[in-house]
């Protein structure tokens, strides 16, 4: 072993010798540092070893001085054994480095005389909890902090902003937005002292404050709408959008930081009756993801970490943290919180079906679930013997977190028995029985009017519209002048068309005749196989950026009949333009569609299915026959117009019968009656239920379950009734499927009597909530009941972090304002306040920033005001006159000026739609879909954002990346000038923005226009040369416009869009 | 010539931002790169060709005669029973579990397509592929590839290293853009053209997204996002109001000195005012002779779109483009994603691409381009050797086949092998990594050294050349 290490560095080549002394602090120290602390450090001491001063070494006896061969240190670096190398992970250390060290030793292990061990890691700054430290004399406290470090550095602070500078700044700063020119006017015209501050309070009291700040924080706290394959949720939930709500209404409402906290991470614990507080836990639902609970919680652990007291946990998935006195254990420990809970979505009132809405929300679904131990963080590598039980890093919390679980009130467990949702059951049912008594009386009035001999005239049959044939193909044949054969293999066989390609792509076969706008397209089809979907439909509108789909699926993950549109570049699949509904493989099926303008009626072999109105304008294009991941026979096609009498079904309304004999009157009579009569059951049950989920008395279980049973039984009623009414109405043909069903309703009764004889206590609780599936696999848990405990351990974590004992919270919180105020943190990585990241810049500033946010109720507002009104917040990004400071400080690290900041890129969209008059200030609700956001004038933060779809043009500028956003990247690309020059957007606010400077300054002349516009576009009045520049440009383009029309103002036009273009319009100076 | 930094300033950009993150001044020595090339560098262009949803080996570079004499056996019944060994099957990291794909199917589906020799290599290639064999004797086909995402993660996986669920990482072509400079200043540096499925949307991710590929469509009237105005304006209008803002902007770098985001700004605008021109130049064939038009496949419907883009790849390459990332084929996960009728859709996609691509190596090869140009055509896995339904095959990652020619790469010859039913990679194993420090050695590039600090990258992101396959 020995005579390994030594040969091994005799083939080192002379990169050192006795000969160069060796730099401890710059050759030796760094490398141990980099490469040996993390187990020979203060972290751990393995092998009793500390390498981290050379006392250490020497107490050690890892290093002889003079003698490196005889050194532990260098020999075990040296060692070409991999067993017994040092270091044991990554690559051996360089020859270089190895020399460096040997040589080292070889001189004497010489150290300068301030060598000194590690400092405790308990010890660091940011770990020991913030102390309000004195505050040298000052109007404003962060100015007196900011002064003394400019005295301490010799550096001389640039003179403040000018008035309007400043008043965009703050505009933009606080709510978004920049002033209009009339809110400028009246600042510049308010002498008073307090015109500022003033000015600071209208905004922060402004409702776009929330906005503005609420989005700040929904980058750190990763918001994201939800994304998957279609209509299969993979991340995040739908209507995540409450929780982005409450957020903008916990920031107007000024809601403290703590309570924020306390409330995203463990309102159903807190506050598990309240929807309002129910919302903040979409911090949870959002990172919900369908395949990997290890992702999913890692995720979390992460994020909760780096969020809110700039920890990475991460670092130790697979080992302990190099830096910071967290164990790989902690690391497990802190997912243990987190293991229990599960998402699922409670109903809001008035709304049953979740698709549409409902409140994302987390709770502890699965109490004992254990949380694996992975051994270097390989998934598939659990330590069986290991138990993980929930915890924080102890260093930081040596007494361990404080559980206690919470016992949920019923309606916490039973969400379907809370008032508002029973009214909303009760009123839809109240609903029903109000519709059936109508439907009675018509029924009771069609009796009237029809006898034996006089049935009600046909109503037109469905299938058979009068309306002019386009063509039709029976498929007996090719027939090329109809057809253009697109991806696919179709070919004709039998009579039949053959599409026999069943695998995961598109195919289709195009007519070449263009449907009119209105019209209707009926074929019929058999699907023969294909994996996994089975669709086959029509297209229409069809064309490079539109189209419109109607398509059955056999998918046998769930049945259904679809509409789906493109716009752009991605489909939309409407949850209103889906029903689920059985569709065969290897049996016919036809199916009509009817379109007139955005409403489409879909009907399924000669039945009403569907009426759907698209949400997009049509765009003309052609038909398709598609068929995707499926085989299938075709047998027939017609295009029709749509005559103009017809009329469809409308949205939400059902179709009007057909056919009127008097024996169907007779039996539609009882069946209308049975309607009514099953609808109160059902009022009765609903009412029942209701009082049994809120009492839990055992006498009302038994109440409900039997109102329950009877309305069963008079529901299967209802149902034979309707079968005898369907048999009646039948043709002679269908009649023995209709048999068939009435054989089965009276099946279904006869059981349902028997139930009702023996109705016990065992009743459906009424639906309230609905759990999102745990995985891809996972067929059974959204049946289970809700547990009426919670562990409590997410409350015990919220308490400890919103704890004023906690070192890192409100520093955490305090350094991301600063950030966004100053254009720079504090601390110069805002998710590493741990051994890795920097010391801050103004430790003092920090901590009481910290203490005075925690002792004014966590109030960010307060924060915010001593910020903005500091004078250091004043001063003028510009550099002009510092150029001593800038040899001092040439990062600005001290704040002698401020930082210019680039808009977010939802402030750039936002600012044009507001220069241009345009932006709708409507606030919350559902977000604005990919296919409406060119039409929309919402504020950018209501559009739809995800990993999968985002806004391209605020793509452009950098728009917060919704895995990990804390910080928003500031990049530079000729891309952002294409789309200032060029998107629809900034040059249609170009044209309103110039219009309204000519409206407001009538006939301006150029000087007082180019004036105007600067002061509205960039805050700033142009200099002289600025003015020159401009006047010059405008003569240049009137004399190039010489014969367009109304030259002047597109010539001035010009002049708005270049300011629109120019860096300090997306600059906050 | 390496100017720093066509699309804006972000390797700058980039270090201003570690600064303000406390990175940088952490590691004192570190600075972003410059833009030269770490050591003299074989290549200047890259044309990566991705065929989205996995291309079956065995019937395209890696012919499996056992499979035709196995066929319809299980494969516990054959000799090679082995291949299931579960310790082998350790390598899939399964994102997604169902039984529609990313599954083992065990009976052995024949070769549906016959293999002939081409060139003085004799190199087999599938008879779907017949101008590609032509350039048999330009290409270094690797037989032995494996990733270990069992499903379309695969994709973005092939593209940074990582397996999705690790996480977002920045692709090779962003590595390439932030580690080089550009060799034009009126083009992008960094272009992508085709469908993007949804696993392998951006590039930059960490690197940020100055260093996402451009997205280029080939349609000389509107080549890029907001490349044309999108109201009426006349030219001479729009570019005297450009005239103005790039003399405003520089008019205020008295009021506002030593302030490098202004400074980038205008040299942003200015590129974009240029790449706004040049594009439509690049794009106008109509400078190509109908022979070199018909080379490509451009005269048939069944080639012209593959073929205009591998057409536009040339004229980029040829104008000093780094890096042009082709993704062929889209529709669910992939239009080469063959779970059913596998023959008829490989004949289809093969016919789609192989004359572009025979046409595009020749064309290269005519002019001289292809020493210093590195065509690679990938995809994110092979497909089983077992049939999936009666007619498919499923995702597979043990094995599969890519190839790369020019760049100072060998041609004419094959490397690594896979078992004899193309299962698992056998010989000179490759984890897709690989195939980007190969590509990294030819541009001149060390990886470890544009590493940035906070992000330290493992051993298998960077990979290691193959140095079998560099002349």
């Amino acid at each position: 072993m020995r005579l390994i290490a030594i040969s091994l560095l005799l083939a080192v080549p002379a990169l050192a010798t006795a000969a160069d002394p060796v730099d401890y602090r710059k050759d030796i120290k760094p490398v141990l540092q980099e490469r040996c602390y993390a187990c020979h450090g203060s972290l751990a001491q393995k092998g009793k070893l500390r390498v981290d001063s050379a006392a250490n070494l020497l107490k050690a006896g890892a290093i002889v001085p003079g003698k490196p061969d005889d050194s532990e240190l260098i020999i075990r670096v040296s060692s070409g054994n991999d067993e017994t190398r040092m270091p044991p992970e990554g690559h051996p250390l360089k020859p270089e480095q190895v020399a460096k060290l040997k040589a080292w030793v070889e001189q004497g292990a010489k150290v300068p005389a301030d060598d000194a061990q590690e400092p405790d890691p308990r010890d660091h700054w940011s770990f020991r909890t913030p102390v309000r430290p004195a505050t040298p004399k000052s109007a404003n406290s962060i100015d007196a902090f900011i002064t003394a470090k400019w005295s301490e550095k010799g550096l001389t602070p640039v003179p403040p902003a000018d008035k309007r500078v400043l008043l965009r700044r703050v505009y933009i700063d606080l709510i978004g937005l920049p002033p209009t020119a009339a809110q400028t006017e009246t600042f510049l015209k308010d002498t008073s002292p307090q015109a500022y501050e003033k000015v600071v309070d209208q905004l922060v009291a402004s409702p776009q404050y929330g906005e503005r700040w609420g989005r700040h924080f929904l980058d750190i706290w990763r918001y994201s709408d939800w994304w998957g394959l279609g209509a299969e949720l993979r991340n995040s939930q739908r209507h995540i959008w409450h929780w982005r709500d409450w957020v903008v209404e916990s920031f107007n409402a000024d809601l403290g930081y703590d309570e924020m906290i306390r409330q995203m991470l463990a309102a159903d614990e807190l506050y598990p009756t309240d929807p309002q507080k129910l919302r903040a836990t979409g911090y949870l639902a959002r990172s919900y993801f369908l395949f990997n609970r290890t992702s999913w919680l890692d995720e979390v652990t992460e994020h909760v970490g780096k969020g809110f007291i700039g920890l990475t946990f991460n670092c130790a998935k697979c080992h302990d943290h190099k830096y910071d006195p967290i164990k790989q254990t902690d690391f497990y420990q802190f997912r243990a919180i987190f293991e229990p809970y599960q998402v699922r979505t409670d109903l809001v009132p008035g709304e049953p079906d979740v698709m549409k809405d409902g409140i994302p929300r987390a709770f502890d679904c699965n109490l004992d679930a254990k949380t694996p131990f992975h051994i270097r963080g390989d998934e598939r590598n659990p330590d069986k013997d290991r138990v993980v039980n929930p915890g924080v890093p102890q260093f930081l919390n040596p007494d361990g977190l404080k559980i206690t679980p919470v016992k949920l009130p019923p309606l916490a467990y039973r969400p379907g028995a809370r008032p508002e949702i029973v009214e909303g059951y009760r009123k839809a049912t109240e609903a029903k029985i109000v519709a059936a008594k109508a439907a009675l009386a018509t029924a009771i009035a069609d009796r009237t009017k029809v006898t034996k001999d006089t049935p009600l005239p046909e109503k037109k049959d469905l299938l058979q519209t009068e309306g002019k044939l386009i063509f039709k193909d029976g498929f007996a044949k090719p027939n090329p002048d109809l057809w253009e054969v697109g991806p696919g293999m179709w070919k004709h066989e039998k009579g039949k068309l053959l599409q026999q390609k069943p695998g995961g792509e598109r195919s289709h076969l195009r007519a070449k005749t263009a449907p009119p706008d209105d019209f209707e397209a009926k074929f019929d089809f058999v699907i023969t196989g294909g994996d996994p979907y089975k669709s086959v439909g029509v297209a229409f509108d069809a064309a490079a950026d539109n189209e419109v789909m109607v398509y059955v699926s056999g998918h046998a993950g769930g049945n259904k009949l679809q509409i789906t549109y493109k716009n752009g570049a991605s489909f939309v699949y409407p949850t209103d333009g889906m029903l689920n509904t059985p569709i065969a493989v290897n049996k016919p099926i036809e199916v009509l569609v009817r379109v007139r303008g955005p409403l489409m009626n879909v009907s399924l072999d000669g039945k009403h299915a569907l009426a759907y109105m698209l949400p997009i304008s049509r765009k003309p294009g052609k038909i398709d026959l598609v068929t995707f991941a499926a085989s299938a026979e075709f047998t027939g096609f017609a295009l029709r117009e749509l005559p103009k009498e017809f009329e469809l079904v409308q949205v939400g309304k059902s179709v009007t019968k057909p056919v009127l004999t008097a024996e169907v009157v007779e039996a539609n009579v009882l069946a209308a009656e049975r309607t009514v009569i099953a609808a109160e059951a059902e009022l009765v049950a609903v009412t029942a239920r209701a009082a049994a989920d809120q009492s839990a008395s055992k006498n009302d279980a038994k109440a409900a379950a039997q109102a329950e049973k009877l309305h069963a039984v008079l529901a299967a009623e209802l149902a034979l009734a309707q079968a005898d009414a369907e048999l009646k109405r039948t043709a002679p043909a269908a009649k023995p499927a209709a048999e068939q069903k009435r054989k089965a309703a009276e099946t279904v009764l006869t059981a349902a009597k028997k139930a009702a004889e023996t109705p016990g206590e065992a009743y459906t609780p009424l639906p309230g909530a609905l759990k999102t599936m745990e995985s891809n696999l996972d067929t059974t848990s959204k049946t289970r009941p809700f547990p009426d405990t919670s562990t409590g351990r997410r409350t015990a974590l919220a308490n400890w972090l919103a704890d004023a004992k906690n070192p890192l919270t409100a520093r955490v919180a305090v350094n991301h304002l600063w950030l966004r105020h100053f254009g720079k943190p504090l601390v110069a990585n805002v998710f590493e306040f741990g051994r890795r990241g920097t010391a801050p810049s103004h430790l003092e500033l920090l901590d009481w920033l910290a203490v005075e946010l925690m002792e004014n109720k966590w109030s960010f507002k307060h924060i915010h005001r001593l910020m903005v009104t500091s004078n250091v917040y004043r001063l003028s990004s510009s550099a002009v006159g510092g150029d001593a400071n800038a040899k001092l400080d040439s990062e600005n690290r001290y704040l002698w000026r401020q930082n210019p900041i680039r808009m977010e890129s939802q402030v750039v969209r936002d600012s044009l739609l507001h220069l241009g008059g345009d932006l709708d200030l409507t606030r919350g609700g559902p977000p604005v879909l990919a296919a409406a956001q060119e039409a929309s004038n919402r504020r950018s933060m209501y559009f739809f954002h995800s990993h999968n779809d985002h806004n391209k043009l605020l793509d452009v500028f950098d728009n917060a990346n919704v895995l990990d956003c804390y910080r928003r990247t500031e990049s530079i690309v000729p891309q952002q000038a294409l789309a200032l020059w060029n998107s629809r957007l900034a040059m249609a606010m170009s044209v309103k923005i110039n219009d309204q400077l000519h409206a407001r300054l009538a006939d301006a002349d150029d000087t007082k226009f180019v004036t105007a516009a600067f002061e509205v576009v960039l805050g700033t009045s142009p200099t002289k040369d600025e003015l020159a520049t401009c006047l010059e440009a405008l003569t240049e383009l009137r004399t190039a416009l010489e014969d367009v029309k109304d030259a002047g103002k597109r010539a001035r036009l010009q002049v708005v869009q270049a300011l629109i273009n120019h860096n300090d319009f997306v600059t906050v100076r | 010539m390496f100017r720093r930094d066509f699309l804006g300033f972000s390797g700058l950009a980039l270090a201003a931002m570690l600064h303000k993150d406390g990175y940088a001044s952490e590691d004192a020595k570190w600075s972003p790169p410059d833009g030269k090339p770490h050591h003299a560098p074989k290549a200047k262009s890259v044309i990566w060709l991705f065929m989205n949803g996995g291309v079956s080996h065995m019937e395209t570079f890696d012919p499996k005669p056992m499979l035709t004499k196995y066929a319809g056996k299980s494969i516990n019944e054959t000799p090679f029973k082995d291949v299931q060994n579960p310790e082998k099957l350790k390598l899939a990291r399964v994102t997604v579990i169902n039984d529609a794909n990313g599954q083992q199917r065990n009976k052995l589906y024949p070769l549906q397509v016959g293999f002939k020799k081409y060139g003085k290599s004799g190199i087999e290639v599938s008879d779907w592929l017949p101008h590609t064999g032509d350039c048999i004797d330009d290409i270094a086909v690797i037989r032995s590839m494996y990733t270990t995402d069992d499903n379309h993660g695969a994709q973005t996986q092939f593209h940074t290293g990582r397996h999705m669920l690790d996480g977002e990482f920045p692709t090779l072509g962003a590595w390439v853009h932030y580690g080089l400079g550009t060799l034009n200043e009126n083009l992008p540096q960094f272009v992508s053209m085709g469908n993007r499925e949804y696993w392998n949307l951006k590039d930059g991710h960490y690197l940020g997204p100055a260093h996402d590929a451009v997205p280029m469509r080939v349609d000389p009237a509107n080549p890029l996002d907001y490349g044309k105005p999108e109201l009426p304006v006349t030219a001479a209008e729009q570019k005297a109001g450009f005239m103005l803002s790039d003399k405003l902007n520089k008019l205020r770098t008295a009021q506002y000195p030593n302030d490098p985001a202004l400074d980038a700004r205008i040299k942003a605008y200015e590129l974009a005012f240029r790449m706004q021109k040049s594009l439509p130049e690049v794009l106008d064939f109509s400078k190509e002779t109908a022979e070199t038009q018909k080379l490509y496949g451009i005269d048939r419907p069944e080639t012209k779109a593959f073929g205009q883009q591998l057409l536009a790849s040339r004229r980029l390459v040829e104008r000093g483009v780094r890096f042009i990332q082709i993704q062929h084929g889209a529709g669910g996960a992939g239009v080469w994603d063959v779970h059913g009728g596998l023959k008829a859709n490989h004949t289809k996609n093969c016919l789609a691409v192989d004359q572009p691509i025979g046409g595009l190596l020749k064309d290269l090869k005519r002019t001289g381009l292809l020493k210093d140009t590195i065509v690679v055509f990938c995809t994110e896995f092979g497909r089983t050797p077992g049939t999936q339904g009666s007619d498919g095959r499923d995702h597979h990652i043990y094995g599969f086949s890519v190839w790369m020619a020019g760049g100072g790469l060998k041609g004419g010859i094959v490397h690594g092998v896979t078992d004899e039913i193309g299962f698992h990679a056998v010989e000179d194993r490759h984890y897709v990594t690989d195939v980007h420090a190969t590509i990294m050695q030819q541009l001149g590039l060390d990886s470890r050294k544009l590493e940035i600090p906070g992000r330290k990258r493992l051993d298998i992101d960077h990979g290691t050349p193959i140095k079998e396959i560099i002349a």
